[in-house]
Parts: structure tokens; sequence; C-alpha cells
């Protein structure tokens, strides 16, 4: 029993980091309709940005603070001189461009930071706590908790300010809110920069446990896909869900089912996404969309 | 080859007034018979280390023409390619280590792929859009920790290493010139066989599954069974593509079907060219000729020049470089022609926001 109250603790930390990795793509998505490959390369070099000022002295909390910042910068400049030019056209080109900016990014890093691990600085000690008699580590519940913090402000932001409620316009029909006299682009670049933020709090959190390395986050990535496919693109909450599910199945099956152990436990949340396509293909939470021709 | 055809498709749909050059029957058919008689001569004057890299260029223009079959033809993103070139050439190792027949193992190293590829494309191409490339991501991801656990059929981490297809005493050839040769019979036959594909009925129907699925579905083709048999051919192409693998490379290991690789063939395709068979080729030589130059530049530097690359070629070249003799062509016409405003209608140059949205005039229209 305690070894599984365990395993779902920390199926709901990393559940909860590929929740904000999956949160950002559909963050992008809902704006500009494309899905972006590269959210999981922009948060390791907004890692790296951390991980060099923490070298430098600067304390862990300032540090993270500055690569969020920095992150918003990158994710803005990123969608206006590159993303914008394709962004109206067909979706294919511009995810290639998305994958071409994640070979970029992993190769500049890999390039001024090398390819080898790195230790990163974890902000929660790595003690457990007893409770109800099971020991849960801090991080875990730690990591989760700054997940739902940092969820809780974006939902805030998006529901009760001005610019939430410009950014929602953009996302719904970018025509009609540019004839409205939203500034389109500026407000594009808005969403990009705050997915890019989530990301790299992401990103924060978990390089203590995977170290940090150019390719760290290529694996969150295929678990933030698929918790977008099982959750819908169209549902933010169904996505959280969806991410928090595979984080906990992921754990469980590595220990429980001897077949997939810890090495194959990437197989888990694809072999619940072909279930779910075949039987539910708009996602657990989604709505069918239909097009009119 | 890739030269002598790109000259030959450039200029198709440019002048309607005079019959284009590559129209008049003795160029229809002595163009092909030259190309026969380089690519049968060529194994025999070139040196040892320029036929092994040929073939090599050979495999992987195969596998990224499987690609173009699902990706640029059919418009569906797939990240997963090269996982079909490992199974293939898991297939090809294990059934060499085993001694089966080999025709029988390549029969094999079609069809297991092709299996594997059928039962993915089923479940993804069940959601629109981008959904297939979400999926497929997950192939080289997946693929990698299930080859090293199957270490019963795939030698795990070490990999398996099969030499076949030993050259036989009569032709009188040295092994590179025989691997050149089976490269350049079982690849020339598959891209003669995707050319007749991707130009008739299924390849139409690829187009406007493409272009817009609900105009697909109206016109009584199911975007759904077209995705799923053109994921299914590529994962065929991928499997070929992976025999001709082991056949020159002799070794494979789960690294073949890494990640980094999937992204470096996808790419290779658009470099060379999306929906494009020339671009196919180019695509291939791209693959095994850039990481060379770019490990002689630096080795650290290699991912970031790729990712570069495709960045520009991405903005300046859309259509990959099989489209440079039609924009060169097009460029100079404007030139040319320039002061009238009707000349340019539409060239995408023109209309910078949906200059990308325009699919590539690509070879596939005009041949009706």
């Amino acid at each position: 029993m305690g070894t599984f109250v365990q395993l779902v603790v920390d199926g709901l930390s990393t559940g909860s980091i590929y929740a904000a990795i999956a949160l950002a793509i559909v963050l992008v998505n809902q704006a500009t309709g494309l899905i972006n490959f590269a959210q999981g390369g922009m948060a390791v070099l907004a890692v790296y940005v951390a991980w060099v000022l923490t070298n430098e002295g600067v304390p862990l909390i300032l540090a993270i603070l500055a690569s969020i910042v920095f992150s918003i910068v990158f994710g803005a400049v990123v969608e206006r001189f590159l993303m914008r030019r394709f962004e109206r056209g067909d979706p294919d080109t511009a995810v290639v461009v998305t994958i071409g900016l994640l070979t970029l990014i992993t190769g500049v890093a890999g390039w001024l930071w090398s390819y080898n691990n790195q230790q990163f600085p974890s902000l929660f000690p790595l003690d457990t706590v007893q409770f109800l008699g099971v020991s849960v580590s801090i991080r875990s519940i730690g990591n989760t908790v700054v997940i739902i913090v940092v969820m809780g402000l974006l939902q805030a932001l998006f529901v009760g300010t001005k610019l939430g409620l410009a950014l929602r316009a953009v996302a719904i029909n970018p025509e009609s809110a540019a004839f409205s006299g939203l500034p389109v682009g500026r407000l594009l670049m808005v969403g990009w920069g705050l997915a890019a933020a989530l990301g790299a709090v992401a990103g924060a959190l978990v390089a203590p446990q995977l170290t940090l390395t150019p390719g760290m986050l290529d694996n969150a990535l295929v678990y933030a896909l698929a918790a977008v496919i099982l959750g819908g693109l169209t549902s933010p909450v169904g996505v959280v869900v969806a991410a928090w599910i595979i984080g906990i199945l992921e754990n469980l099956a590595a220990v429980y089912v001897p077949f997939i152990g810890f090495d194959l436990k990437v197989a888990v949340p694809f072999i619940l996404l072909f279930v779910v396509l075949v039987v539910r293909p708009q996602g657990l939470f989604g709505r069918k969309s239909v097009v009119r021709v | 080859m890739a030269s002598a055809s790109s000259v030959s498709s450039a200029p198709a749909s440019s002048a309607p007034s005079a019959p284009p050059f590559r129209q008049r029957p003795w160029v229809r058919w002595a163009l092909p018979l030259l190309l026969l008689v380089v690519l049968v001569v060529a194994p025999l004057v070139l040196s040892e280390g320029v036929n092994e890299t040929l073939a090599r260029i050979g495999v992987f223009a195969v596998a990224v023409l499987g690609l173009n079959v699902v990706m640029g033809y059919t418009g569906q993103v797939s990240l997963g390619q090269i996982f079909f070139l490992g199974v293939g050439a898991y297939v090809t190792a294990y059934g060499v280590q085993n001694d089966w027949n080999i025709v029988g193992v390549f029969a094999l190293a079609c069809l297991i792929p092709a299996v594997a590829g059928l039962l993915v494309a089923l479940a993804a191409a069940r959601l629109g859009g981008l959904a297939i490339a979400m999926v497929t991501i997950a192939l080289p991801i997946v693929g990698v920790p299930l080859a090293k656990r199957l270490s019963e059929f795939t030698g795990g981490s070490q990999g398996l290493s099969a030499r076949f297809a030993e050259t036989p005493e009569w032709t009188g050839l040295y092994d590179d010139q025989w691997q050149l040769y089976v490269v350049l019979v079982i690849g020339g036959l598959v891209f003669v066989l995707t050319r007749a594909l991707v130009r008739g009925k299924y390849g139409r129907a690829f187009a406007i599954v493409r272009g817009n699925e609900n105009v697909a579905s109206s016109m009584g083709i199911s975007p759904y069974r077209y995705k799923v048999l053109a994921f299914t051919i590529a994962s065929l192409i991928g499997g070929v593509s992976g025999f001709l693998y082991m056949l020159v490379i002799q070794y494979t290991s789960p690294e073949t079907m890494s990640f980094g690789h999937s992204i470096e063939l996808l790419a290779a395709m658009v470099i060379g060219g999306a929906g494009s068979i020339v671009g196919s080729l180019l695509g291939g030589a791209y693959y095994v000729l850039i990481p060379e130059l770019t490990n002689q530049v630096d080795p650290n530097l290699t991912s970031l020049l790729q990712g570069a690359i495709l960045l520009v070629v991405l903005f300046l070249l859309p259509g990959g470089l099989a489209s440079l003799p039609r924009a060169l062509t097009r460029g100079r016409r404007r030139t040319r022609v320039g002061r009238g405003p009707a000349a340019t209608p539409s060239t995408p140059s023109s209309t910078t926001g949906s200059a990308t949205a325009e699919p590539a005039p690509t070879e596939r229209q005009g041949h009706a």
C-alpha cells in the first residue's frame, strides 16, 4: 500500500510536468491552430539560462524567475519573426518549422553547453514526509502544487483580466478580433510568450530529476502530446486530467506490469491512446468538431 | 539521375505554345535510356568510396520516398518513418542470421513493417489534422526501448550485424559494385512503382485528401481510407529501405531508429522537396552527405546547422530543392515579362502572407 500511494503521488508530480507542457501546446494551438513541437526544446533552453545564472551565484528562485522572463521574450520573438510567416499557411509546413526550431534549439544548447548531463539544483528538499503512515517525497508534492498554482494563475488571467479576454477572442476568431480593433499580432506574441513561460516552469521543476541535457524534454514532449490527444485539443481541463492519468498509470505499470518495466513505460500512454482513439476519436473530453465546407 | 529528371520536370507547365523540349518523342525515349546507361556504367567506373556513398544515398532515398508518399503527397505529417526502416532492417538481420531464404526475408521485410504501419494508421488516421504527427512521434521514442527489450530478436543494445547477398562469382564484380547494383535495381523499381502510383488514380485521390478532406469526402473519396492506404504504403517502402540498409550498412542497432534520425529524415524530405520524386532522391543525398559535411566543420555543430538549414530552406524555398529549377525559370520569366501586372499573378513570393499556403504545383498535376 505504501509503495502504491508513493507511486501515485510521484505519478501526479510527473503528470503535472506533462500537463504544463501539454497546456502550453494547447495554448499555442488555440491561438494559432498549430502544434509546437519545439515547446519542450524552448523550455530546455530556459532551464539552461537558469542553470547558467545559478552557476554565476544567482539564487535559484531568482534564476528561475529570470528564465521565465527570458522565455516570455523568447516565445514572443519566435512567434513574431519565425512563425508569423507560416501561421496562415499550410499547417504541415508550420509543423515542420517547429520541428526545425526544435533541432536548432537542441543544436544551440548542445553547442553552447555540450550534450553532457548537467546537475540542476532542486527547489525542494529531497526528504520524504510521513503522511497517514505513508512516506511521500516533498519534491513530488511541491512540483504538483507549483504547477497547480501556475495553472490557477493562468486561468485567472484568462477569465478575469482584459488581456485574457482579448487572448480568448483571438483564439476563437482572429479575423473578428482584428475587426474589433484588437492587436492580433501582439496578442499572438503574448500567447506564445505565456506558453513558453509555462514550459519554463515545468522544465525548471523536472530538471533536477532528469538532469539537464539538450534532449531532456523530448520524452516529456511525447507524453504531453499524448495528453493533448487524450484530453482533446479543445479542452484544457481534459488535457490536465489526461496528463495526470498518464503520469500515474505509467508509474504503476512500470512497477506492477513486469513486461513494461521502467524502460518501456513510455509506451503506456500510447497503448492508452490507441484504445481511446479506436473507441472515442475526439478524445476523452474533447468535442467532436464539425466542419462546414 | 537527379539532374536528368529535374531538367525534365522543370518546364512542364511553362510553355503551352511551343512543344516543350521533353515532350518531343525522341527526348522522351532518349532521356530514360541515357539515364539507364549511366546507371549501368557508373558503378563500374566510380571508385569504391563513391559507390558506397551512392548506395547509402539510394537506401535513404527510398526511405524519404516512403515518407513522401504519406507526407508530401497525402499531406499527413509522419514522424515515424525511421521506425519502419528499423523494423525492416531488424527483420532482415534476423532472417539472414537464421539462414532463411533471402527472397522470403525480403518479402517479410516488406510485409511486417506494412502490417505495423497499417495498425498504427488505423488508429492514428481517425484523428484529423496534425494528430498523425502527434501519434507517430511515439514510434521512434517507443521503438528504441522496445528494440532493446526484445533482445532475443534484436540483440539488445548491441544490435545485429548480418552479411548477405554475397557477390556471385560469375559477375566478376567487387562487393561495392554488386551492392550498388542491387540497391539500384530494388530502389529503382520502388521509385518507378511509386511514380506510377502517385501519378495515377491513387495519386489524385491522395492529392485531394491533402488539399481538402471535406472536398474529398464529398467526391466519394474517403479521407480515412486513403490516409491509411498512404501510411501503409509508406511503411512498406520504409521496410524495403530497411532491407537495403542491412544490405549496405550490414549492421543495425536500436540507435538506427532514434528520434533524432527520424527528424533528420523528415528534414531531408522537406529540403529535397515534398511531393516530388526527384525531391526524394535529393533528400536521400542530403540525408547522407550533409552530416558528413557538418561533421567536418564541427561535430558539435551538426544539429545546429541542420536545424538552421531546414529553417532557411522553408523560408526561401518552401518547395524544397526540387522546386529550384521552377523557381529559377519563374524568376527569369518575371524579369523578362516584368512590366505587365498580369505576368505574375500566382507567384507565391508576391503574396507574402500565403506564400507557404499554396502547395507547390508538383509534377503530379498536369499528368491526368
